[in-house]
């Protein structure tokens, strides 16, 4: 007999490294867990992430592959020894798939106590380990030795687990459904937001790389898709988005991982949420593909992105000269003779009847008017602006800035003389809007991308034809190059001999 | 293998032959082939019609007023010749089922084709050398193909696609070289038909020439001087070759300059070695002393008259007298030989009319006699006289001519 069951009260160990707990139940500073394949591993990661969390675990959690004297090799888990509970619980789980449980802290591990011993064993004699081994367990009729051979991370492990698919599980219900991810190829992206959009499918998208890609990869190759976070995704669009090629549907596992919808990983990732790292976005994806994405997820709305057809080609309105009723607030507006200086005048309204003598006088105006110009054509009017240091056409109605972009006939004001804010909200005037008061009808306003440089405006519609070019080059000469045809392997079998004629004689001198 | 039809053998081979492009080598052609072609050519009028625009517009550049030209017999027979010696250097017709008598035979079949009538009659001399003025041109792109287990080598041809395919994977080389004259037709086996042919063709060898083409021989050519239209057109040539060699032709040491000179000159001097009629020398002597006074023309220009000739200078270096080319004395020291043998042929008429004109001739041939030596003219002059029937004079009376301006 190897070991000796501990006594109520007893606090001196053969043992290194063990003590009593409160409950007196020997302890040591970790537990190791035996097992004799990594199957029987991940069976107990399994079934004890399912009941609590590894998290607490992961501080001096290790896989290792190890051997002992006669090259058997096993596995162990070395857990930290937080409680006895927490202990009996990885006690009551290792039975279950078929392993052994040991306590200690360095070296010499003893059996973990069971219903003989409620207070667990105690080593009877405790030697010096074999050369080469790492630590040594102690069981009911054995002592072994082991070598360590090498280490299983359980990151590692986590990544490269394969999904397991749950029959029925792709039936979400409405609490499942609340918050999905899409995985979304990008030839589908459009369509998938046009549908998501017009269902009124509150939803978000991306487009992410995933990293870590392998050396085996086409240098080249895009590797990104779109991905989408949908809230309350109706189950009718879930099936159709479960049987579409090029679309992944993800269940939000954790803050930081999302699992193919109808299956399972193994391990209950909401119990290692450690070993997700925070910066990461997991995948899992069927078939041990695991995509990590920069996290948190930088998503905007799919309403920004709904297609927005333009016509940059269709034909711009014509400038528009509506009049806005004025807001009958009290009096209403008027023109009345100005009382100050008089202003510089920076805009003219030549009646469209005068039209004909407007162009006429373009054809006199020198280059830096016609470039300082610029002219509207309204159905008031040819409205025509000038810049600085640009005289006006002295043509049609000569109008003033009364402020900016508020045009009154020349030597008038508006009365009431309010201010120029008043003025501007009263007439629904703001920058870029010409409000345009003349003494006839009533005032109009434009927009100022109306108007376009005169110089632009000016030229007619030419119809200009193409002279034809005659090359009265001589013709290249190209370099004669010899190319040979294919003529057979016995094109020449059978060739005549040539007929014996004498050389001719020059024959015109 | 069908028997080629006219269209073909002329869309396909003739006419990239005269007005450049892609010419097609195939199946070797015989006597009978050309009767036939013969035969048929009037039922091929659009093609011969091609043909003989270009060979208009070849001749357009050279002569005022291109003679009508209609593709004849001889003219196919020449082509047809030119096609078989092409085609001795056709990847097929150097395999393992070719044998040297079948490579005989063609040769034989290619003499027969080339042995067409002599001809002094300017339509003909000027057709047959717009059929073959491309002939020293002729180049063919060879591919050398390597990939990871092997390589090949494709003379003119294209490899298949399944060769060019993965080059990447496959590390797929190309290797384009070209192949000119001297490959083409420089072989020592077809180099007696290239000479029958190109004697078939004065005018084309006279004006232009590859290293490795047989040489000029003057008693075929030397009716060619006595046009005067072709005369000026073979003298023009032969002093501008910068309209074909670039600027550096002028911009250099002159050495492209003289080039043609010098061949036309070396040509002479293995004419008078022969026995040919004097009349012959007289013209071929005289013809050189006017390409000497084109280029004496081409100095009138000079700041100072009595300078040195730049060009001289350059050409007849003393240190790179082991790099003249052949000809080079003969054409500078032949103005004094003359003036020893045949006074009158020693300066072209009307030269020492002008007094600066008549200043740089003297200039030119006092430098020549500087740089080729007394003994180069000397013996030229003995070798002139023979032919001409002149006493030699003594030499150094001939360089320091009487009544030139000083």
């Amino acid at each position: 007999m190897a070991l000796e069951h501990v006594a109520q009260g007893q606090s001196r160990f053969m043992t290194p490294g063990v003590a009593p707990d409160p409950r007196g139940v020997l302890l040591g500073r970790h537990c190791l867990l035996l097992f004799p394949t990594l199957e029987g591993v991940v069976s107990w990661l399994r079934l004890y992430s399912s009941e609590a969390s590894l998290d607490e675990l992961l501080s001096g959690f290790e896989i290792a592959r190890v051997r002992t004297a006669l090259h058997s090799r096993e596995m162990v888990v070395r857990i930290p020894a937080l409680s006895s509970y927490a202990c009996d619980r990885a006690a009551r789980l290792v039975k279950l798939v078929g392993g052994s449980i040991y306590t200690g802290t360095s070296k010499h591990f003893v059996k973990y106590r069971d219903e003989r011993a409620p207070y667990g064993y105690d080593a009877v004699d405790i030697g010096a380990l074999p050369g080469g081994a790492e630590f040594m367990l102690h069981g009911d009729d054995f002592s072994q030795a082991y070598t360590r051979e090498g280490e299983v991370p359980i990151q590692r492990l986590l990544f490269r687990l394969t999904l397991r698919r749950i029959p029925g599980a792709t039936r979400l219900g409405p609490d499942e459904r609340a918050e999905l991810v899409l995985a979304v190829a990008h030839g589908l992206g459009d369509g998938v937001i046009r549908y998501l959009w017009r269902n009124k499918v509150e939803a978000e998208i991306g487009l992410v790389t995933p990293g870590g890609g392998s050396a085996f990869d086409d240098p080249g190759a895009d590797r990104s898709y779109l991905l989408f976070r949908v809230a309350h995704l109706p189950e009718r669009i879930l099936e159709l988005f479960l049987g579409t090629p090029g679309i992944d549907v993800f269940r939000q596992v954790t803050a930081n991982a999302a699992v193919a919808v109808g299956f399972a990983h193994p391990i209950e990732l909401s119990s290692v949420g450690t070993l997700l790292p925070q910066t990461g976005y997991h995948l899992f994806w069927p078939g041990d593909r695991v995509d990590v994405v920069p996290a948190p997820l930088e998503l905007s709305r799919i309403s920004d992105l709904t297609r927005i057809d333009l016509e940059l080609e269709a034909a711009e309105p014509q400038p528009v000269a509506s009049a806005t009723a004025v807001d009958p607030v009290g009096v209403p507006l008027r023109l009345a003779p100005a009382l100050g200086s008089p202003r510089r005048v920076t805009a003219t309204l030549v009646p469209l009847a005068q039209s004909a003598w407007l162009k006429r006088l373009i054809y006199l105006l020198p280059p830096s008017s016609l470039r300082g110009h610029r002219v509207a054509v309204t159905d008031r009017g040819v409205l025509i602006t000038g810049s600085e240091n640009v005289d006006i056409v002295p043509l049609g109605q000569l109008l003033s800035e009364l402020s900016p972009g508020l045009l009154v006939p020349l030597g008038m004001d508006i009365v009431p003389r309010v201010s120029a804010e008043v003025l501007a909200r009263a007439l629904g005037h703001g920058s870029g809007v010409l409000t345009v008061f003349s003494h006839d009808g009533a005032p109009f306003q434009l927009s100022e991308t109306s108007l376009v440089p005169l110089e632009r405006r000016s030229l007619a519609r030419m119809e200009i034809e193409r002279a034809e070019v005659t090359d009265l080059s001589a013709e290249a000469v190209l370099d004669p190059s010899v190319v040979n045809d294919p003529v057979g392997r016995f094109a020449l079998w059978g060739f005549p001999t040539a007929p014996d004629r004498k050389l001719l004689p020059s024959g015109d001198g | 293998m069908a028997r080629p039809t006219v269209q073909s053998f002329l869309s396909r081979f003739v006419r990239p032959l005269v007005a450049g492009g892609e010419i097609h080598v195939g199946r070797p052609l015989t006597v009978e082939d050309v009767d036939a072609f013969d035969h048929e050519l009037p039922h091929a009028s659009v093609e011969s019609e091609a043909v003989d625009d270009a060979r208009a517009a070849v001749l357009a550049p050279l002569v005022c007023r291109v003679p009508p030209l209609l593709l004849e017999r001889d003219d196919l027979a020449l082509a047809a010749a030119l096609h078989n010696t092409l085609f001795l250097v056709h990847p097929q017709a150097d395999g393992v089922t070719i044998t040297d008598k079948m490579r005989r035979r063609i040769i034989d079949m290619t003499q027969a084709l080339a042995t067409q009538p002599l001809t002094r009659r300017r339509p003909r001399v000027l057709g047959r050398h717009a059929l073959l003025h491309n002939v020293f041109d002729l180049a063919r792109t060879d591919l050398q193909l390597s990939w990871w287990t092997g390589r090949a080598r494709f003379l003119g041809q294209q490899p298949p696609a399944r060769l060019l395919r993965w080059k990447g994977v496959r590390r797929v080389r190309e290797e384009v070289s070209r192949a000119g004259y001297d490959e083409l037709l420089g072989a020592s086996d077809v180099a007696p038909v290239m000479a029958m042919l190109l004697r078939r063709t004065p005018l084309t060898q006279v004006l232009s020439t590859h290293v490795a083409a047989p040489a000029l021989h003057w008693e075929d050519a030397v009716f060619l001087l006595r046009d005067a239209e072709l005369a000026r057109l073979v003298a023009y040539h032969a002093v501008a070759p910068a309209a074909a060699a670039g600027a550096g032709a002028l911009g250099g040491d002159g050495k492209e300059l003289v080039a043609t000179p010098a061949r036309l000159a070396a040509a002479f001097e293995q004419m008078i070695e022969r026995n040919p009629p004097a009349a012959d020398v007289r013209a071929v002597a005289a013809f050189l002393v006017h390409l000497g006074a084109l280029l004496v023309l081409g100095e009138r220009g000079m700041r100072e008259v009595g300078a040195r000739s730049p060009l001289l200078s350059s050409v007849l270096a003393p240190e790179r007298a082991g790099q003249r080319p052949r000809g080079l004395s003969t054409f500078f020291a032949l103005p004094n030989a003359l003036a020893v043998v045949e006074p009158r042929l020693a300066a072209p008429p009307g030269l020492l009319d002008d007094p600066v004109l008549a200043r740089r001739w003297q200039v030119h041939r006092t430098q020549a006699a500087e740089a080729v030596g007394d003994a180069v003219i000397e013996t030229l002059a003995q070798r002139l006289a023979r032919h001409l029937g002149g006493q030699p004079v003594d030499p150094v009376a001939a360089v320091s001519l009487p009544g030139a301006p000083a």
